[in-house]
């Protein structure tokens, strides 16, 4: 008959389950508890990453600024009239409208829906105003939204109206320069000391003079209307915008003067532009890859189509949103490699709590298994008891997270349920299964070294299986890195090939926890043998009892994989938190940055002398910085960061704060050969030193640059150019300085009452916000929270490992007793036996993390949440690692007292009886 | 042998649980074993032989009654008095062996002269004697792991005998060895009665060691029988 048919199922006895949970209810709720709590974690640590992720995008694009903004070009039709002239098109408003709609249309719905209402802008050429010694432009500018311009309100004449009354003229290409009016801000009327009906002496860049003039003088009635920001110089001049000690001028036109303007430049020179600005609070996570896509496709689709003017896309969202998508996937995966080493040192702790519950279990089920219960139905019923305690405690756990998180991740806490379930059925059954067992100890002694070895055998694959591994998981992690690969169509989700590189920290921790699994027991024999020779018995026993049970592989695995786990934790907090502040040291530069506004540059010398003579302060440098300066390498145009500085007075600044010295800087005083010396520092390699370089001017010829060496950072700028003031005001260009940076402990104060227009920029300001930035706050967070938990599942393994013990080492200390050991004295053994592995663990577990964090934080990009150029080295934090190993120690050194306290009322009788 | 009795028992009573689970494992248990006497201790389970050997030993204490051993009162000592006892005149031999596993034999047998600060030197003479003694002079280096189970009775017994006690306890000392090596290790204690002058008190369910023993004290349900050295076991009468 077939044996299958004969076989019958598992019939478990129902009262001996009730009965087995309520004696170790105990052991049970504890290991519940820890799943709980664990599952918690896991489940709601990506959620709330989620969450976050959120957040952190719109983040990244408010920070993105103008860089976000997605901008449809297109030209125009010619305006050949059929007379060989030039026709006034008095239409070409509408014709804006119908280029709005067109842009509006191609960006498609999703697109369209996180980006605000568009502004169609139509710029003019710049324009050289003619007149005064300073370097001014002046730029036409028509603005258009979906109630066309933004509201302004006429102090002073009217709005431009049409240069002609005719609908239709026709003028010649070489005819006079034609009439166009425009309306200016009272800030800029006031700076040109210009009013209405006046004419704006500006010429083209031929030097051919303009017809511009003023038909009134405006007022915004909103001046944060986001259109304004297309064109700045029209409600306020705009110092350097057309290069260094230039200002540039603006003119708003109206519908009606738009065509007089066409008229009024080249028939190519005015340009029309759709903006679409990004609407940060409408952009999530989840819709950041097809975004991308589109804004991808847009710009690669420019200039295709062929039965309109082709619209012409231009646009760094896509890139901005990449950045946020490869910040987002870093720190997931940065979190998933936190989240691994939780779940392993919780896996590890839940074998022990099965350990322990199988020790308390081996008599009864040895008894059960002896009155003939089979061990399917003893398996049976300890599947069923763990699977109900595992699986209610991660539902709660679950619900928990649930209600903490947004969504719930319960793939996270399947490894942990499963431990659970699985590993007290596994021991328990293998316990009656060798309480039944007929083979018993072979007299033989090659027989016994030959079961030895195979169990050596058995431990020694597992060990090489763990090593392989790891090994590999390191070279992948080193290889490829952990951020999961950024296609426009990924989901962003950590994927099935990051699985070994983010477990690579825990593999490390298991391995470093094996590693020394081996050299203990050899420190222990060695120990004992040094014992041996001495001529105190109580460190003879506390050796051998030392000896005795440096063997157990799962205490040494738990206390020293939670302990360098939870050092590794607090390595990455620590390393995430320098790196924050000296990205800000980086971003401001000192302890705080002035930048003067465009009006009062001219009070930066007197601002600086000020700030000096405030208490606290210990160096004030001014400079003028310059974003996006006109710079030649070559036939190259770059606009690098140029910085005109004192370099001697920035060294001595740069001394003053943890920012890299930069000797370099001394060589631009020297005298050079005839070349004004720089120093450079570009991020794509653009400007390397020994590069000659032409610093670009209007109406003057570009002063030649040598670069002499590397430029320190500079406000986080990729591209920088640093020369010497007094250097290139020898080349003939003064320096209009710009910004003041302050430091000393009373940087904050002197800058917090200045009476000029400039912006403040404070580190700690930068700081705090940086901390405070989603994604940042969120893994600085499940940092310190992994530290502690992992610590606390240390203790648990500490405490689960001593109870485990207990009675065996109760017994030989018993037995001890019997030859005569005192009471007090057989603590001291007691604790021989429980410190040597806690030791161990308190010394090594930080030093294997700290190795850990050096061989995985390069590969985990730290950088992309520190904001810093180069990934942050290691910050090794000695005293919470020294407290870390204090706590362990602590806890270790309470186990004997308390296990004493617990066993005082214990009779030597009765624990020899239950030994026996 | 000596008039006074090396070991005086009276009056002891042991109860064990309240209520219904009460259990009397002993009942006013009076009794003297004479100096250099092996006296076998035989019952069912749960007869109360364990109890009777923890109690002499001071590993557990009785409801009433008195212990005297070589003169001392150990039910009137307190634990560091009975930690002197146990090192200087009473020592154990469990079915369990209880050796310590990672130390070699001899280190075993040293491990009561390394309490009593016995001399290095003095020390290994004296290991070396019992080894001698048990029969295992050739094992001292092994480990209990490396020897059979007799082997490490031997190795228990010789430890026992270490720091030279007066009075031995044996609580079924056969109980996890065959019937040969059982009868050689029970020979062993025959020996040691007369090698080394020593009292030995062995709970047992062998014959054969009954047979070998000076004295037989039957105990059943609490209360002492005793009988004639050789008799069967059955016909045993009580004696009060």
């Amino acid at each position: 008959m077939n044996r299958w048919l004969t076989r019958r199922w598992p019939a478990p006895h129902w009262p001996s389950i009730r009965g087995r949970g309520r004696t170790d209810l105990g052991p049970l709720l504890l290991t519940g508890a820890v799943i709980a709590i664990v599952a918690l974690l896991a489940g709601a640590v990506p959620a709330l990453l989620r969450a976050a992720a959120d957040n952190a995008v719109q983040d990244t694009v408010r920070r993105a600024g103008h860089d976000s903004n997605v901008l449809a070009h297109a030209d125009w039709e010619r305006d050949d009239g059929p007379n060989g002239g030039r026709v006034r098109t008095a239409g070409l408003a509408d014709d804006i409208e119908n280029f709005r709609a067109r842009a509006t249309y191609a960006l498609g719905p999703d697109l369209d829906a996180a980006l605000l209402p568009p502004v169609a802008v139509v710029n003019g050429p710049i324009l050289s105003v003619s007149e005064g010694n300073v370097p001014r432009t002046f730029q036409f500018t028509y603005l258009a939204g979906d109630l066309d311009g933004p509201d302004v309100t006429w102090v002073a004449g009217n709005a431009p109206g049409p240069a002609v009354p005719d609908e239709y003229i026709e003028v010649p290409y070489d005819g006079p320069p034609w009439p166009v009016q425009v309306g200016l801000s009272e800030a800029d009327a006031a700076a040109l000391g210009l009013g209405p009906g006046d004419r704006i002496p500006v010429k083209d860049g031929q030097g051919h003079d303009k017809n511009v003039r003023i038909s009134g003088i405006y007022r915004p009635a909103d001046s944060a209307d986001p259109a304004w920001q297309l064109a700045p110089a029209l409600l306020e001049p705009v110092p350097g915008a057309d290069g260094v000690g230039t200002t540039r001028f603006g003119g708003l036109l109206s519908r009606e003067s738009l065509p007089d303007a066409r008229l009024a430049i080249d028939e190519d020179q005015l340009r029309r532009t759709v903006h679409f600005v990004a609407e940060p609070d409408a952009l999530t996570w989840d819709a950041t890859a097809a975004l991308a896509s589109q804004v991808v496709k847009l710009k690669a689709v420019s200039g295709s189509s062929v039965r309109e003017e082709p619209l012409r896309w231009e646009s760094q969202l896509d890139t901005t949103l990449r950045a946020a998508r490869a910040r987002n996937s870093a720190a997931s995966a940065q979190a998933a490699v936190l989240l691994v080493g939780v779940l392993t040192a919780t896996v590890l702790v839940l074998l022990l709590a099965a350990d322990l519950l199988v020790r308390r279990r081996t008599p009864a089920l040895s008894a059960a298994r002896q009155r003939g219960a089979a061990l399917p139905d003893l398996g049976t019923e300890l599947v069923i008891e763990s699977t109900v305690v595992a699986v209610s405690a991660a539902a709660v756990g679950l619900a928990l997270a649930r209600a903490a998180a947004p969504g719930v991740h319960w793939a996270w806490a399947v490894p942990v349920v499963l431990a659970g379930a699985a590993a007290g059925p596994a021991f328990g059954t293998l316990a009656a299964a060798r309480a039944s067992r007929d083979r018993r100890q072979p007299a033989n002694p090659t027989a016994r070294r030959w079961i030895r070895a195979t169990g050596q055998l058995r431990r020694t694959a597992v060990e090489v299986a763990v090593l392989i591994a790891a090994v590999a998981a390191f070279g992948i992690l080193h290889q490829r890195g952990i951020v999961p690969a950024a296609d426009d169509g990924g989901t962003g989700e950590l994927t099935g090939d990051l699985i070994l590189p983010i477990s690579a920290l825990a593999l490390g921790a298991l391995v470093g926890a094996l590693v020394l699994r081996r050299l203990v027991p050899l420190g222990a024999r060695f120990a004992l043998r040094q014992a041996l020779r001495s001529r105190r018995p109580l460190a003879v026993f506390g050796a051998a009892r030392a000896a005795t049970t440096a063997g157990r592989a799962l205490p040494l695995l738990v206390l020293v994989s939670s302990t360098a786990l939870a050092s590794f934790a607090l390595i990455l907090g620590s390393t995430v938190t320098r790196g924050l502040a000296d990205g800000a040291w980086d971003t401001v530069g000192a302890d705080a940055r002035v930048d003067v506004g465009a009006d009062a540059e001219a009070a930066t010398p007197a601002l600086a002398e000020r700030i000096t003579a405030a208490p606290g302060v210990d160096q004030v440098v001014v400079a003028q910085v310059t974003d996006s300066a006109r710079v030649f390498s070559e036939s190259t145009l770059l606009a690098p960061r140029l910085v005109i500085v004192d370099t001697a007075a920035f060294q001595r600044l740069l001394a003053t704060t943890p920012l890299p010295d930069a000797s370099a800087l001394a060589r631009l005083t020297a005298p050079g050969p005839g070349d004004v010396p720089a120093l450079v520092r570009s991020s794509r390699g653009e400007l390397r030193a020994g590069t000659p370089l032409q610093l670009s001017r209007d109406d003057a010829p570009a002063i030649r640059l040598t670069a002499v060496g590397t430029a320190p950072s500079v406000g986080g700028a990729g591209d920088v150019v640093i020369v010497d003031v007094a250097a290139l005001a020898d080349a003939g260009l003064p320096a209009v300085p710009n910004t003041v940076w302050v430091t000393g402990p009373g940087a904050a104060r002197a800058v917090s009452n200045i009476d000029v227009a400039a912006d403040v920029v404070l580190r700690a300001d930068v700081l705090r916000t940086q901390r405070v930035a989603p994604l940042t706050a969120g893994l600085l967070r499940l940092a310190w929270t992994a530290a502690a938990v992992l610590l606390a599942l240390g203790l648990l393994g500490l405490m689960l490992a001593a109870a485990a013990g207990a009675s065996e080492r109760w017994q030989t200390l018993t037995r001890l007793r019997t030859l005569g050991l005192r009471p007090r004295d057989a603590r001291w053994v007691a604790a021989g036996e429980v410190l040597p592995p806690v030791v161990v663990a308190a010394v090594c577990g930080p030093l294997l993390g700290a190795l850990l964090a050096r061989l995985t934080l390069g590969p985990l990009d730290l950088r992309l949440l520190t904001g810093q150029a180069a990934d942050p080295a290691a910050v090794l934090p000695w005293w919470l690692l020294g407290l870390l190993s204090v706590a362990v120690l602590a806890a270790a050194t309470a186990v004997v007292p308390v296990e004493s306290a617990l066993r005082r009322r214990d009779r030597l009788s009765e624990v020899l009886r239950a030994g026996e | 042998m000596s008039s006074e009795p090396l070991l005086s028992v009276r009056g002891v009573h042991r109860r064990f649980g309240t209520g219904p689970t009460l259990v009397h494992a002993l009942r006013g248990v009076s009794f003297d074993v004479a100096a250099g006497s092996m006296v076998a201790l035989v019952g069912r389970s749960g007869s109360g032989k364990t109890t009777l050997l923890n109690v002499i030993g001071g590993l557990d204490r009785p409801d009433t009654g008195t212990v005297h051993v070589n003169g001392t009162d150990v039910t009137a000592l307190d634990e560091d008095g009975l930690s002197l006892l146990r090192r200087e005149k009473v020592s154990y031999v469990f079915q369990s062996f209880g050796l310590i596993p990672v130390l070699s034999a001899a280190e075993n047998v040293a491990a009561p002269l390394r309490l009593a600060r016995v001399a290095p030197a003095q020390r290994e003479r004296r290991v070396e004697l019992l080894l001698e003694l048990v029969g295992l002079a050739d094992h001292a280096r092994q480990r209990p792991t490396e020897l059979s189970g007799g082997q490490q009775q031997r190795v228990a017994i010789a430890r026992a005998l270490a720091a030279s006690p007066r009075l031995l306890l044996a609580d079924e000392p056969t109980g996890q060895l065959d019937a040969e090596t059982g009868l050689s290790v029970m020979a062993l204690l025959r020996g040691v009665v007369e090698s080394e002058g020593v009292t030995v008190l062995v709970s047992t369910h062998d014959a054969v060691m009954m047979a070998l023993a000076d004295r037989v004290i039957r105990i059943h349900d609490g209360h002492l029988h005793e009988q004639a050295a050789g008799q069967p076991y059955e016909s045993t009468p009580d004696v009060g």
